[in-house]
């Protein structure tokens, strides 16, 4: 077959496993959403509710975004000193990416999460669907074996659709599909990892630093400041965002362009060495801002000056949490 | 469709810092009084005992407090201000020096029931910083032109240590009164402290006067509220004679923001003062 | 009736008299809700806008005053004439909804209050809800009139206006020039359409949901269902009802900006204290608002049904099964 279903059943049956054999207390994973397809997060805590899982294009959030709230703190919670759960989560390559860094990040404790790492065949992106159906919405849909979506449209037509014609473009351009660090796998069909060598940075970094502003200016002038950016990314996890702090207050909470902007390069370089291009931003943004060129030029120059890639290894630390006496540093002057 | 507002809510009135007092040891209580820059402001700025403001620092921002004054305190205001090291505009408020000059907006909320206190016995209780509004009360009730409208006047005022109690002058002109019944307790005493010790609710049970034809005003930490409900009703207070005053984190002052609700009753519109009777009717328990 | 062919010209002299018009204009990503400069991009090929037109009335962000030398500068109040077209039944409901907190009330808003005076709305019926709508369900029709002045219906090569207030009537008189006598025929063929759409749209079964409420403040419900909730504050940022805000200083001046009852510091005190200190308690005061307090407050459920917060939230939060959850 090498359907989505099948990998679906197999998810089921190695979560269910899991609870068996008392390996986990939780498995955070997909389920069907409400809206015509889409899949969201759905927190298992035990092996019959694990029929609930699904797997599919649709299950498109970085389910790591969940995890360090079972290692802190609860504000009501009565007392502390209980262990934290043994956390499995199903995860996609970018998705185990978040999680290594999170334990790396001493956000989380290895020894408490369980990756169910899982063959990723991509995501999809519904505003691309969407375009392939001219005017209408989608008012029903299904992935059939294949990677073929049906898609019922507002107007009642049945469509088919690739699914690799809808993939979401961090999905085509990702170099590292694969769940390195899994702990359960589940094997499917995959996309190819791509290596592009960054093309559309280069291309944009080819332009006049007016037009680079300009855009970044577009883009950042649509932005409602909601931070659900900041929400869904699994890097932040701070309990207090510089952009809320008070004291002092590092930028005004208005529209004033220069304050979201200070807002968003904060976020973009806070993610140095850190980001795994997941997109989980992209898809929370609600007014469509492209916050992946920004961060994912991070992610190149990190990669290009360090030779690091956020996420494989557990063992390697970022280079922003290390020093090496041979590091770059002709950035500093002398004479 | 609807008639013109009168008055921008939203823009404050300038005030002059006229003094400072530091209030407490710990020094975190300032009292500042304010006189109106404006006499036509003065006029309008009418308030009743209960009734909070908002104090604007420019550059800071806004945040609610308690008028302190009597509304017979002519031509000034008085607040009492606790500053917290998280709190913005509380910290930028201990900074300033007098002469300088803020922004008042209000008054904000309702007011304790003085007209309903009027022939009857009135206790009154206050813990902690929260004795603010209590103050002004006892101030209004004490004045010349009021007295003689209530019957017996008690308060019970409690606060953590010796350096810690509030408006300390005035309750020693209090105390020297033959017309008010005063007793003031801290949690510890020290070396010089020859009063009561020991908690509040301790001390109603001790001292209160009878739940005749009296009512009651409790203001205090929530653990206190918590304690002196039950002997307060116990000395058979009935709930809707038992008042006190609630407080939330506002923006508005005026029912709009969103953020100070309990419930559906809103701190800022519908409060702060509120009746035990009418809080126990609230979905969820403050 | 008014010809769509003559839209423009229509348009033109109501722009002609002063006034701003803010209309379904064709973008890049969709149709969305613009100022109309020219008159020949308007496209009624659109479900409903993506952001809520709440903010033509009560912006993201808005100065109240500047203070310099010591003194307030205030910033003066809105005045401009405006038009809203082609906002939907569901939305324009809302506004009646935002007049009962803003000027119907003890405390007038200014600045709500002169824009919402200097602004007709012309709303248009729908006639093809989505799987995220359900007007229906809480009081609401595809063809409503509550919170417009003029409600439009799209007959395909007209529009068929219907007055819904005093001051609709009376602007559409100043460009009857513009209209025809309707086809009846074409007016009962849109009544016909859009009645049926009222029944595609999708029902949730939120009977006595107040009522019910009142017993679940302290249900565990909410720990479980907020669990998922990412407080990521769009669902209130896209809630056409929604309306808290807070006021904050800024260098010299005080702006009003919209604030979320989803953000942990909305209720956090200068005192460190927070008495909405987890989701769940944020959660549970985003529904009860709507579903219970501004029932006692105003008598009113203060959701449209538009869907935004349904298809907006990154991780599908459905305020739809929600209620039904906690009502259960």
């Amino acid at each position: 077959m090498g359907g989505t279903e099948s990998i679906e059943n197999k998810l089921k049956d190695a979560v269910k496993d899991l609870f068996l054999k008392k390996k986990v207390d939780i498995v955070i994973g997909f389920e069907k959403g409400s809206l015509p397809l889409t899949s969201r997060p759905c927190f298992i805590r035990s092996s019959d509710m694990a029929e609930r899982l699904v797997w599919n294009a649709s299950c498109t959030n970085n389910l790591a975004v969940y995890l360090p709230r079972f290692f802190q703190k609860v504000p009501r919670a009565k007392k502390s000193g209980t262990p934290p759960p043994v956390v499995g989560i199903v995860a996609k390559g970018c998705d185990a990416r978040s999680v290594v860094g999170l334990i790396k990040e001493k956000q989380i404790l290895k020894e408490n999460v369980v990756i169910i790492g899982m063959s990723c065949q991509g995501v999809i992106d519904r505003r691309k669907i969407e375009s392939f159906i001219d005017g209408s919405f989608i008012a029903g849909g299904r992935q059939e074996p294949g990677g073929i979506l049906e898609i019922t449209t507002g107007v009642g037509d049945k469509k088919k659709i690739k699914v690799s014609d809808v993939l979401a473009e961090s999905c085509i351009e990702c170099q590292y599909p694969h769940v390195e660090n899994a702990d359960v796998r589940i094997d499917g069909e995959s996309i190819t990892a791509s290596d592009d060598g960054y093309k559309a940075i280069k291309a944009f970094e080819e332009k006049s630093p007016e037009e680079r502003w300009q855009y970044f200016t577009d883009e950042i002038s649509r932005c409602i400041r909601c931070y659900a950016c900041r929400q869904a990314c699994p890097n932040c996890y701070c309990k207090v965002c510089f952009a809320e702090q008070t004291l002092p207050r590092w930028i005004g909470p208005g529209d004033e362009l220069s304050d979201v902007m200070i807002y968003h390069i904060g976020r973009i370089f806070h993610q140095a060495g850190r980001c795994v291009e997941c997109n989980a931003c992209v898809r929370a943004c609600p007014v469509g801002i492209d916050l992946r060129l920004f961060t994912r030029k991070l992610c190149m120059d990190v990669k290009e000056l360090f030779g690091y890639i956020p996420g494989l290894s557990i063992e390697e630390l970022p280079p922003l949490l290390r020093f090496e006496l041979n590091d770059n540093n002709d950035f500093i002057t002398t004479g | 469709m609807s008639t013109k507002p009168l008055e921008n809510p939203y823009i404050p009135k300038p005030v002059t810092i006229e003094k400072i007092t530091i209030e407490n040891e710990a020094k975190d209580l300032k009292s500042f009084r304010l006189r109106f820059v404006n006499k036509e402001d003065e006029k309008a700025f009418t308030y009743k005992c209960g009734q909070f403001a908002m104090i604007s620092v420019a550059g800071a921002g806004e945040c609610p407090i308690g008028i302190a004054s009597s509304p017979l305190d002519e031509g000034i205001l008085e607040f009492t201000i606790k500053r917290y090291p998280t709190g913005v505009v509380t910290t930028a408020l201990h900074n300033l020096e007098e002469g300088d000059i803020i922004g008042v907006r209000g008054p904000c909320g309702n007011s304790y029931p003085m007209a309903g206190m009027e022939n009857k016995n009135v206790v009154i209780v206050g813990g902690g910083f929260a004795f603010t509004t209590l103050r002004s009360t006892i101030r209004y009730m004490l004045h010349e032109k009021n007295r003689s409208k209530f019957k017996n006047i008690t308060i019970i005022y409690g606060a953590r240590s010796p350096g810690e109690l509030l408006y300390k002058q005035e309750l020693e002109e209090w105390e020297k009164r033959n017309d008010v019944e005063i007793f003031i307790t801290v949690d510890k005493g020290d070396e010089n402290w020859k009063g009561r010790e020991g908690f509040v609710p301790a001390v109603v049970k001790q001292v209160a006067p009878g739940s005749e034809n009296a009512i009651i005003l409790i203001c205090g930490p929530p653990i206190m509220l918590k304690f002196t409900w039950p002997p307060v009703l116990e000395l058979g207070f009935t709930p809707d004679n038992i008042i006190t005053s609630l407080e939330r984190r506002m923006s508005c002052g005026i029912g709009k923001c969103g953020r100070c609700n309990i419930g559906a009753m809103y701190v800022c519109k519908h409060g702060p003062v509120l009746s035990y009777e009418q809080i126990q009717e609230l979905s969820e328990r403050p | 009736m008014l010809k769509k062919a003559d839209i423009n010209k229509f348009i033109a002299a109501v722009m002609n008299n002063g006034y701003k018009v803010f209309g379904p204009v064709k973008q890049e990503d969709g149709v969305s809700l613009s100022e109309l400069k020219t008159t020949d991009d308007i496209s009624f090929d659109y479900f409903n806008f993506i952001l809520p037109p709440k903010r033509h009335f009560f912006p993201w962000s808005e100065l109240l005053y500047k203070y310099k030398d010591k003194t307030i500068h205030e910033a003066p109040l809105p005045e401009d004439k405006t038009i809203l077209l082609g906002i939907r039944p569901c939305d324009a409901r809302s506004f009646s909804f935002l007049d009962n907190v803003f000027i119907d009330d003890k405390a007038v808003d200014p600045y709500y209050q002169n824009r919402r005076d200097n602004t007709i709305v012309i709303s248009l019926a729908c006639n093809q809800p989505l799987p995220s709508c359900f007007c229906t369900s809480v009081g609401g029709t595809p063809a409503g009139k509550e919170g417009t002045d003029i409600l439009a219906y799209d007959t395909g090569d007209s529009l068929f206006f219907e007055e819904c207030s005093e001051r609709g009537s009376s602007f559409l008189k100043l460009y009857s020039k513009f209209f025809s006598t309707p086809d009846q025929a074409d007016v009962q063929a849109v009544k016909d359409f859009i009645a049926k759409a009222e029944k595609q749209v999708l029902s949730v079964n939120i009977k006595n949901a107040a009522e019910k409420l009142k017993e679940k403040f302290y249900d565990s419900v909410w720990d479980k269902l907020s669990f998922r909730c990412l407080s990521c504050g769009v669902c209130t940022f896209f809630c056409p009802t929604c309306y808290c805000f807070g006021l904050y200083d800024e260098r010299d001046r005080r702006i009003r900006v919209h604030d979320a009852c989803m953000y942990k510091g909305f209720t956090l005190e200068a005192s460190g204290h927070n008495p909405r200190p987890t989701q769940s308690e944020r959660m549970r005061q985003r529904i009860m608002h709507k579903f219970l307090y501004t029932v006692e407050n105003f008598g009113k459920i203060f959701c449209v049904g538009c869907g935004r917060c349904v298809t907006a939230c990154p991780v599908n939060m459905d305020i739809r099964e929600n209620i039904v959850e906690v009502i259960g």
